[in-house]
């Protein structure tokens, strides 16, 4: 019974970041905030990550961080790196949002050989 | 009547001066200046372009020292760096310095539409004030600190034509450089070429840094705005706060144009054609980054001063990208109106024509993957007027 009860805890995914946004597709939640909390124009930020499947889901193989502005077509002048902390918690640096209005963070998740797309609007003022 | 009333309640709040929109409020006695007055102005911002406005200061921006730089900051550098910074010797044929393209009397840039080394260029020569705060540097962006940048115009062959083994040969054998030399850097020249090159570049840079412009009218104007005093706000002139409007607003200019230094440090294509010969043209962003991670003086290299890395981020960063075809840096446009001519190639002679150009601006140039928020702004001859005169307040 503590043997189960430990197991069930290793694999416990808790996706939500405090002060943070969640976002999910079919098979993941991904939870988020960024580093400092309130992004400025033309500065660089970082992006802590929690991806964690649904439903028996596999756990993520791959993550990618990205960004870009609908309305002006036209993605970062940045790539973001993306780094594994631990078991699903990931950190995005390098960052920037270089002009003032609505981006929408991209984060596709990859495991067994498919990609979900997760999306989260954000407006810059 | 109930003195709690609403029409109370009203004049107690604006009394107070906590309603900034109905304090700014436009009126037919704006600017009249008059004691009885203070709750008019010009133009009738709303909110959400007083917070625009607001975003574009204050003035000026508080120094800071290139970490990147071990000499910023440091009076004999600075010091050394600007007498470099006029030094003809320093040039491969002993006839240029810095100075003679980025004249101090035409606020560090040359007045001509290309610059003229041994060659004419393909290029505006940039304006150095306020030069600290930028990202990237020249128009590329080739280069991502002001002390590698610094290095570029004296080893080019078509710019100053010298070398580094010149700059070391010189610092050495000329006994007043080399003790100047010695009191910026603690040391002698010393038989290291490169180094000695390097180091002249971080004191042209710390030189350079000390370059800024002064508080203009308009920041009287942002600061008026903060503190809510409209009998301030109003010395600002009228034509200014419409053109000042048009540019937060649907000239939508600041998107690009942003922040204190009226610039957000990265590039732009804005349709200007980029063949600079039949059969040639200038590559823009695209040739800069190409050329930024090719440098042995970028920030990710070893005469970066700083240890922590924390400056290179941008350089780590970032990303080449076909649209950077065609790309130019967004220029400050403080002190815009004593920088003509302008764009990087120079070819528009007055901030008329500049204005013109966004109003007039010819879609089919723009890159497909560009930027879709360029439009022609068909702007009226007053608000033309308009602009200038707020790019003229900056």
């Amino acid at each position: 019974m503590l043997f189960a009860l430990s197991i069930a805890a290793a694999h416990a995914c808790s996706p939500a970041l405090a002060g943070g946004k969640l976002v999910e597709s079919g098979r993941y939640s991904v939870g988020f905030r960024t580093h400092p909390e309130k992004i400025a124009v033309g500065k660089h930020f970082s992006v802590e990550l929690m991806v964690c499947p649904k439903g028996g889901a596999k756990l993520a193989e791959h993550l990618r961080v990205d960004a870009h502005m609908p309305d002006h077509k036209h993605g970062m002048n940045y790539k973001a790196e993306v780094s594994p902390v631990s078991e699903g918690r990931y950190r995005a640096n390098g960052l920037m949002f270089h002009m003032p209005g609505r981006w929408e963070f991209i984060f596709d998740v990859r495991a067994g050989g498919k990609t979900d797309r997760l999306t989260q609007s954000v407006v810059l003022e | 009547m109930n003195p709690r009333g609403p029409l109370a309640m009203l004049a107690a709040v604006l009394a107070a001066g906590f309603l900034a929109t109905d304090i700014f409020r436009a009126g037919p006695q704006a600017g009249s200046g008059s004691p009885g007055n203070l709750l008019t102005l010009a133009v009738d911002f709303s909110q959400a372009e007083i917070a625009r406005i607001l975003q574009h200061g204050p003035w000026p921006v508080a120094p800071a020292n290139d970490p990147s730089n071990r000499f910023s900051g440091q009076a004999e550098a600075v010091e050394f760096g600007r007498k470099l910074f006029f030094e003809k010797r320093l040039s491969g044929n002993g006839l240029s310095s810095c100075a003679t393209c980025h004249l101090p009397e035409r606020h560090f840039t040359d007045g001509k539409a290309r610059g003229e080394g041994f060659v004419v260029l393909e290029r505006n020569t940039p304006g150095l004030l306020n030069v600290r705060l930028n990202r990237w540097f020249g128009w590329d962006g080739a280069a991502d600190s002001l002390w590698s940048q610094s290095l570029r115009p004296i080893v080019d062959k078509r710019e100053m034509a010298a070398s580094t083994t010149h700059v070391g040969k010189l610092m050495r054998s000329d006994p007043r450089l080399a003790e100047d030399y010695r009191k910026a850097f603690g040391m002698p020249p010393s038989e290291d070429d490169d180094l000695v090159t390097l180091n002249t570049g971080k004191s042209l840079a710390a030189f350079q840094e000390t370059l800024v412009t002064g508080r203009t009218s308009f920041d009287d104007f942002r600061d008026a705005l903060e503190r809510r005093d409209a009998k301030a706000a109003n010395q600002y002139p009228a034509a200014a706060q419409r053109g000042l409007r048009i540019f937060v607003g649907k000239g939508n200019c600041f998107v690009c144009h942003f922040g204190p230094n009226f610039t957000n440090g990265e590039f732009g294509d804005i349709g200007i054609p980029f063949f600079v010969a039949p059969g040639k043209v200038d590559p823009g962003r695209y040739g800069g980054i190409q050329k930024l991670l090719e440098s042995r003086a970028n920030l990710l290299g070893g005469f970066s001063d700083d240890a922590s890395g924390k400056s290179a981020a941008s350089t780590r960063h970032v990303r080449l990208e076909h649209r950077n075809w065609g790309e130019f840096r967004v220029p400050s446009l403080r002190n815009v109106a004593n920088t003509a001519p302008y764009m990087h190639n120079g070819h528009l002679a007055t901030l008329r024509d500049v204005v013109r150009y966004y109003s007039e601006l010819n879609e089919d140039r723009l890159h497909a993957d560009g930027e879709k928020i360029l439009k022609p702004l068909r702007l009226t001859d007053a608000e033309v007027d308009d602009l200038v005169a707020f790019l003229q307040s900056l």
